[in-house]
């Protein structure tokens, strides 16, 4: 019987000071850009005491199963939430891969959420450029952390990074070289 | 040597403790002349003849198993799925004889500190209620990654709850990233001493952020929140963009400070690696940089330091109350996790 357990480990995640996360939803979103595309990957991971507000999210019937439908559904809410911008232009985020914890690793504070996307742009023109993030998903109980992973292509250089206190708001700096000729 | 305080006293606990405290004068006399490898090889090879057919089995992973060598995280043994050898099922002679490989492969100081945070783990499991999650010393788990050589590539992997070391041995040559330190309580009592396992870097780094001008701190200071680490767990081959502050700015005693301040991190391994290590990273430091988020005071800030070989994060952990009783940091090496230019993977 997998409940009483759970049950135990619930309440015990609840109540002792040991316990990893607890009351945020941490949202970890690592944004890479290239010349032609920008990949966006989010870890959520709910602590035990907002899992239920975040399980309502995901299982939407409420019937305490997680179906293909729901999870898929959830990632495109996720990514309705998430919105990116650049040089001022909207970008459409296509979902690339996700994958879901089982209920009992979320329920118990422990499951993480990934979820990646893209969005093709450009070709990006030589010179400045400033993509943006603002992701408003479940901010009640959310916390946040936005970083540009190092650029591979050595075409762009980023140049600046800046965020709100909660980086809930997330600016991105970056050039990119002329082709060499 | 906070740490060692208490290993000091001969307070009868468990066994375990006991083990731990035979180390002191076995294992640590071991560590005395590290940096060898026929020491750590050796010390290896006379855990595994410690060892029945069945358990040497069970220790022993290919070098290049992929699943292996990344299962490792912060989370609580029963929470985290660990292969290898369970400190608590091993007899008391082969348990000294892993503590003794450990003792043998890490400084005096990286084995103080490593040593710190087992105890930490197992005042948590005194603390702990009925049911909780698996705590304390004999949680923590050993294997190897192929086998002990003085020549070829080979790991060491121990770890357990808010601890991961991944050290990788290729002859005189070590690495110790990626590796997860961390500790909660991050201070506590033990026969009266004050044990404070990662007190030190906690210490430096305030040292540091505040003998930086005002200019050099408002550069080194991020201007958001940092609830956690960056590149925890299942983040391996992953770089961030460096911020902050650029260290090729900080003066003489300054830069002392930083480089004080990784050692708490590159010199958990032995002292011939570490000091390659250490090399290394002052080879790079005009392309290293320094950040800090939150107040400046001690344990209570997330601080980074990045550079070309070197990634260290200390995240305190809101989680529990009271930020500076828990605390989580990585050690990397973007160009050299699980030593791959060693011949790692």
């Amino acid at each position: 019987m997998r409940t009483g357990p759970l049950s135990c480990l619930l309440l015990l995640l609840a109540s002792n000071a040991w316990a990893h996360r607890l009351d945020e939803y941490l949202q970890a979103t690592r944004v890479s850009v290239a010349t032609n595309r920008v990949d966006v990957s989010v870890d959520l991971t709910p602590g035990v005491a907002v899992a239920d507000q975040v399980m309502a999210a995901i299982d939407t019937d409420r019937d305490g199963r997680v179906t293909e439908d729901e999870r898929a559904a959830y990632t495109r809410h996720v990514l309705k939430d998430i919105r990116v911008r650049l040089d001022e232009r909207v970008l459409a985020l296509n979902v690339a891969e996700s994958s879901f914890p089982n209920l009992l690793e979320i329920k118990a504070g422990l499951g993480v959420i990934h979820i990646k996307a893209t969005a093709t742009v450009g070709p990006l023109t030589a010179g400045r450029h400033v993509f943006s993030l603002t992701n408003a998903h479940l901010p009640s109980i959310s916390v946040y952390l936005v970083n540009a992973l190092a650029p591979k292509d050595p075409a762009i250089r980023i140049t600046k990074q800046t965020r709100d206190d909660l980086q809930k708001d997330y600016r991105l700096e970056f050039g990119v070289n002329a082709p060499r000729r | 040597m906070q740490a060692l305080a208490f290993l000091r006293h001969t307070t009868p606990v468990l066994f375990a403790v006991v083990t731990l405290l035979g180390l002191l004068g076995t294992a640590r006399a071991g560590a005395a002349a590290v940096g060898n490898a026929p020491q750590v090889v050796g010390a290896a090879n006379a855990f595994l003849e410690s060892l029945d057919g069945p358990q040497r089995g069970k220790v022993s992973f290919a070098f290049d198993d992929a699943a292996q060598r990344v299962r490792w995280s912060n989370l609580p043994v029963s929470m985290a799925e660990h292969r290898g050898l369970r400190m608590g099922d091993l007899k008391p002679a082969q348990r000294e004889a892993a503590m003794k490989l450990l003792a043998t492969v890490l400084s005096k100081m990286g084995y103080e500190k490593v040593v710190g945070i087992v105890e930490s783990d197992e005042v948590l499991r005194k603390q702990s209620s009925k049911g909780a999650p698996a705590f304390g010393r004999d949680e923590y788990f050993i294997s190897f990654l192929g086998k002990p050589s003085a020549t070829e590539p080979w790991m060491i992997q121990f770890g357990g709850h808010h601890l991961a070391l991944n050290i990788t041995i290729a002859g005189e040559r070590g690495v110790l990233t990626p590796s997860l330190i961390a500790v909660q309580p991050a201070k506590f009592t033990l026969d009266g001493k004050t044990v404070r396992p990662m007190g030190r870097e906690t210490d430096k780094a305030l040292e540091l952020v505040k003998a930086l001008t005002d200019e050099q701190r408002k550069q080194a200071i991020l201007g958001s929140q940092m609830r956690d680490l960056v590149l925890g767990p299942g983040h391996d081959g992953e770089t961030i963009q460096p911020e902050g502050l650029k260290t090729s700015t900080l003066n003489d005693s300054q830069r002392k400070l930083l480089l004080e301040l990784v050692a708490e991190w590159s010199g958990i391994i032995h002292d011939t690696a570490a000091a390659a290590k250490m090399n290394e990273i002052k080879a790079n430091l005009a392309d290293t940089w320094f950040a800090w988020s939150g107040p400046l005071e001690a344990g209570k800030a997330y601080f980074r330091i990045q550079g070309p070989t070197v990634f260290i994060e200390y995240a305190p952990q809101k989680l529990g109350g009271d930020v500076t009783m828990h605390i989580h940091s990585m050690f990397r090496d973007p160009t050299n996790d699980y030593g791959k230019k060693f011949g790692g993977k």
